[in-house]
């Protein structure tokens, strides 16, 4: 797809004879690019170079400077102090039930939607789409009111369940996009060789629903593994506790101390980062089908 | 055939999951919203009693509660949103889309903020405004603008201290780091529109001699309206629902900064007024679908023009 | 099929993950306890004492122990109270109207009987149970007990030509003024932590209005009312030191633990702030001493008249399926951090001292001379007052601090919305 669309540009440039000259327009534009890359990466770029600084070169000697003496036991701290490496643990455990969840139940009800006959799917699917425009924060009391009553807070389920819920309507909208581009004569020429739907289900739309497993997987990781607010009030134990809530409470007990701080941010951060260098084709596209297949 | 594919029992089951999940946690709570948003209901195991639509009579009446003002406060920055967020990523986009020298590089770079959890934003741009140490005050007092720090404002307080009650400068100071987070999100969404473009469009627009400008105005913009369209949406809802990064950069207790869901969170936990706290957040789930409504009437109104 | 298996298995396996942490079954009795006792708080030393006199002398009780940020404490305490089962048997709470509306929604254990067969119940005074009591019945166990004090940075005060604290009004302007012109920043206060407005506020209203008035008041006894010539005066006199430029500007966008670290760090010569900060003062060196906010209406109060009281307590949920038992222990654990915490510097014993007391830090004796000779005390007025009426009332004082709202109507407006 990618070569087909440079070789028509090579076309498009060689059908007008354009050469890209170097003019004003294309070098101020350049700027323009430049520095808003510059704005973008400068805060992390900052955080990253302070968490390895002392509060001497923070505060004037050394501001924006690479550190003089990188100091890793500001990253010692905040690992020994912060509990970090468990909130880790934590937050990468929820992430990934809430994925499997949201796929198991996105799946299911997509394909009832979309492959299935019946009066009101349209309607269903409008149903589902009420759900991104809903505020989280919104219901954050009744929530907790009914997860009081199954007895299911502080367990990882009390973040899990709702996190699952709020990220299904993004993981249905995606995988409609997927499903509808496998061709239905699949379902029939199955269906002839004897399938139910439920055979359909497993062995002909769910093999080739792969490349959606990404794309949720990602956009949902994203959603759950930086939330703040139900995280905080769901969860009391640290031992289930998650990295946004162990960052916020860390960074309210060095609050002058400003290494440790950006340490911890640092390792909330890092892993993200990493994951996108490797995968930012596929993150930006879990993104793109997201919102554009709507 | 097609009864298999029509047979009830199959549907249900295949929706199940979904349904059970959705209605439990987000459908039912807002019904439980609604009806508590009706009562006077103190305290979480506080009685309750029917006070009809009270709650929402002093919404809209009470100035100490200030909701007005919090309303105020995110339609701004909705409106800051659409008004220079969005044309920024739109400029953003449709230069990358049209192919520059590391066009991919730009790509991941603009894009790399949306990824970074609102928490580590709000501490480290907390840590940006510090008035003392911030990089921001110690930037600008090194280009020679610390006299202009130093200017009292109101009627005590510098304006070094970003983030402070009587600073006017305070709401600006919030917004500036949820526009920068998201600049690149609208970015990708519209950049993916710029690349959907057929290329024989474009090849025709230019080989009738059209500038760039009038490609973009009169090919792009048009074919990317449905993208347009989401990105506006989103702004303005994600505006109506922020929360995060006023609740981390500018505390719990009430300041100028305040939106509908940092009042509502007051409400419920340290006012400890249920029936209040509910029926905020019934006008918040309603204030978005109402303008989601809104913004895609106007664009169907111009779709037809 | 096999994916079918594979799908239930991943289902079955998330099903007892959630499970398997919920119910961790033990033998022993586990009692559950919140406190706001961070790692990094003052208290944090004493409650571990009192956590391993409790695992040494009751083997068979499990105490698990979750500790929260203050602020958010706040919130998860008032969300646990949405449904009491979530309540943990044992729980850290401010006393006074913030307790009282928990009390008033059935969530309480009241601590009488077991109070009437202690064995140390000695130690405990009645009247240490006043600020806990409602209705006749008892509910919070006292911990430590603080008043507002304002610290003194001696060597700060020593470069404006100052060799003692400023103890009327004159004397402290007197004293701001040679500050200011030596350029030093005479007070610190947060304006993003309203509590902290509230510690300059109140002692000078208390030293306008006078202890028993400015009591009735926050309690709401009845007949008190904010509308009060003096409480306008003493918001007037407030923001006239803050106009005067004795207040840190940039305090105004600081959370409390940096202006209290700035404060320490030599940057104000003086902090007002709860006694519980004598521990962390005192460790920073010897240049500090405690003292109290001037008169300002000689007619109606006296210098000896404080902000404060016992307040930090513990109580017991009325839901536990153990609350005697868990009585008992709040009040043992109780006993204990106050030992701890008053020797570590975190305020002054709310139980009377059994134990050798010469170990003491300097500052903490000031300030339980001062309370030995107080001549009034008035609870915290945020802790006197509950839910909505402390919401409104620390609005107002936030409208103080950034001098939106004059004496005039900061006094017709409490008035107006509250009484």
């Amino acid at each position: 797809m990618t070569t087909l669309l440079m070789n028509r540009n090579a076309k498009i440039k060689a059908s007008t004879g354009e050469k890209r000259p170097v003019t004003v327009g294309s070098v101020l534009t350049y700027i323009g690019l430049l520095f808003w890359a510059f704005v973008s990466i400068f805060p992390v770029y900052w955080m990253l170079t302070f968490s390895l600084k002392n509060n001497a070169e923070i505060y004037g000697e050394n501001v924006i400077g690479l550190p003089r003496y990188w100091l890793f036991s500001n990253y010692e701290n905040a690992m020994r102090v912060g509990n970090i490496s468990r909130y880790f643990v934590n937050s990468t455990l929820v992430a990934g039930s809430t994925i499997i969840i949201v796929l198991i139940a996105a799946f299911m009800a997509t394909y009832a939607m979309t492959r299935l006959v019946w009066k009101g799917r349209k309607m269903m699917n409008k149903f589902f789409m009420l759900g991104l425009t809903i505020p989280i924060h919104a219901s954050v009391v009744p929530i907790y009111i009914i997860l009081a009553r199954l007895q299911w807070l502080d367990t990882y389920g009390a973040i899990i369940i709702p996190y699952s819920a709020f990220s299904l309507s993004m993981g249905i909208l995606i995988c409609n996009g997927f499903m509808s581009d496998i061709p239905y004569d699949l379902d029939e020429a199955a269906f002839l060789d004897g399938c139910g739907v439920w055979g359909i289900f497993f062995r002909v739309i769910t093999p080739l629903m792969m490349p959606a497993v990404a794309t949720v997987g990602i956009y949902t990781f994203l959603q759950c593994w930086n939330e703040l607010m139900f995280a905080n009030v769901f969860i009391k134990s640290p031992e289930i506790r998650t990295l946004p809530v162990g960052i916020q409470a860390l960074c309210g007990q060095y609050t002058t101390e400003w290494g440790p701080i950006g340490a911890a941010l640092s390792i909330a951060t890092i892993p993200t980062l990493l994951v996108y260098v490797f995968l930012s084709k596929r993150i930006q596209d879990s993104f793109i089908a997201g919102a554009v297949k709507g | 055939m097609k009864k298999t594919f029509s047979y009830k029992m199959n549907i249900f089951l295949f929706l199940l999951p979904a349904l059970l999940l959705f209605i439990g946690v987000l459908i039912a709570p807002i019904f439980l919203s609604a009806y508590y948003g009706f009562m006077n209901k103190k305290g979480a195991g506080g009685a309750e009693t029917w006070i009809g639509f009270a709650n929402y009579t002093e919404i809209f009446t009470s100035t100490s509660l200030g909701f007005g003002k919090a309303l105020g406060n995110s339609l701004l920055l909705a409106l800051f949103s659409v008004g220079i967020q969005l044309p920024l990523a739109l400029v953003l986009a449709l230069k990358l889309g049209k192919g520059v020298r590391g066009e991919r590089g730009f790509l991941s770079v603009y894009f790399m903020p949306v990824l970074i959890s609102t928490v580590v934003i709000g501490q480290l741009w907390l840590k940006i405004y510090n008035p003392d140490y911030g990089i921001l005050n110690q930037f600008l007092r090194s280009i020679g603008l610390g006299d202009w720090l130093n200017q009292k404002i109101g009627v005590w307080g510098t304006r070094a201290a970003w983030l402070s009650k009587t600073n006017p400068l305070a709401l600006a100071a919030c917004f500036v780091p949820i526009l920068w987070q998201y600049v690149g999100y609208h970015m990708l969404l519209m950049y993916a529109g710029v690349k959907s473009v057929p290329k024989d469009l474009l090849e025709a627009a230019q080989l009738d001699g059209c500038t760039e400008g009038q490609v973009n105005r009169f090919i792009i913009i048009p074919y990317i309206k449905p993208i347009l369209k989401v990105s506006v949406i989103f702004a303005v809802t994600g505006s109506l629902k922020s929360f995060d990064l006023i609740y981390v950069l500018m505390g719990q207790d009430k300041n100028p900064c305040d939106v509908p869901s940092t009042l509502m969170i007051r409400m419920l936990f340290s006012a400890k007024r249920y029936g209040m706290g509910s029926a905020i957040a019934v006008m918040l789930i309603l204030l978005c679908f109402a303008f989601a409504l809104l913004i895609n009437i106007v664009f169907k109104d111009k779709e037809v023009r | 099929m096999k994916k079918l298996v594979a799908l239930v298995l991943a289902a079955v396996m998330l099903l007892s993950l959630t499970s398997v942490f919920a119910d961790a079954a033990e033998e022993k009795i586990t009692l559950t306890l919140w406190d706001i006792a961070t790692e990094s708080d003052a208290n944090r030393p004493a409650y571990n004492a009192a956590l391993a006199y409790i695992a040494e002398k009751y083997p068979n009780i499990e105490i698990k122990e979750v500790s929260t940020e203050n602020q958010q404490y706040k919130i998860d305490i008032a969300a646990a109270m949405a449904d009491p089962s979530t309540l943990p048997d044992i729980f850290f709470t401010w006393s006074g109207a913030f307790l009282g509306d928990f009390v008033e929604e059935g969530n309480v254990y009241a601590l009488n009987d077991v109070y009437a067969n202690l064995e140390t119940k000695d130690s405990l005074p009645e009247v240490m149970l006043a600020n806990g009591t409602f209705g006749g019945k008892s509910y919070a166990v006292p911990l430590t007990m603080n008043i507002v004090a304002m610290f003194a940075n001696m060597d700060l005060l020593a470069k404006a030509g100052w060799d003692k604290v400023p103890e009327t009004y004159e004397e402290l302007t007197k004293c701001c003024d040679d500050l200011v012109a030596a350029g030093i920043t005479p007070f610190g206060c947060s304006g993003k932590e309203t509590w902290c407005v509230t510690e300059y506020l109140e002692p000078i209203m208390e030293k306008f209005v006078g202890a028993e008035t400015l009591g009735n008041i926050f309690n709401h006894v009845e007949g008190a009312t904010w509308a009060d010539a003096d409480i306008k005066a003493s918001v007037d006199a407030f923001q006239d030191m803050i106009k005067k430029g004795y207040f840190d500007a940039n305090g105004m966008s600081l959370g409390n633990d940096e202006v209290k670290a700035n404060f320490i760090a030599g940057k104000y010569a003086f902090y007002q702030n709860g006694t519980w900060n004598c521990g962390e003062v005192n460790k920073a060196g010897e240049n500090f001493k405690v003292a109290l906010f001037p008169v300002m209406n000689a007619e109606r109060a006296t210098y000896k008249q404080v902000i404060g009281g016992p307040s930090d307590s513990l109580a017991v949920s009325a839901h536990s399926p153990n609350a005697e038992l868990a009585a008992k222990i709040a009040f043992e654990l109780g006993k204990e951090i106050c030992h701890a915490g008053y020797l570590a510097g975190s305020g002054l014993p709310a139980w009377t001292p059994d134990y050798d007391t010469s170990e003491v830090l300097p500052l903490v004796n000031d300030v339980a001379a001062i309370v030995a000779e107080a001549e009034g005390m008035v609870l915290f007025g945020d802790t006197a007052m509950g839910g909505e009426d402390k919401d409104k009332y620390l609005a107002y004082v936030d409208q103080v601090y950034s001098c939106e709202l004059d004496g005039q109507s900061f006094m017709d407006g409490l008035a107006g919305d509250l009484w």
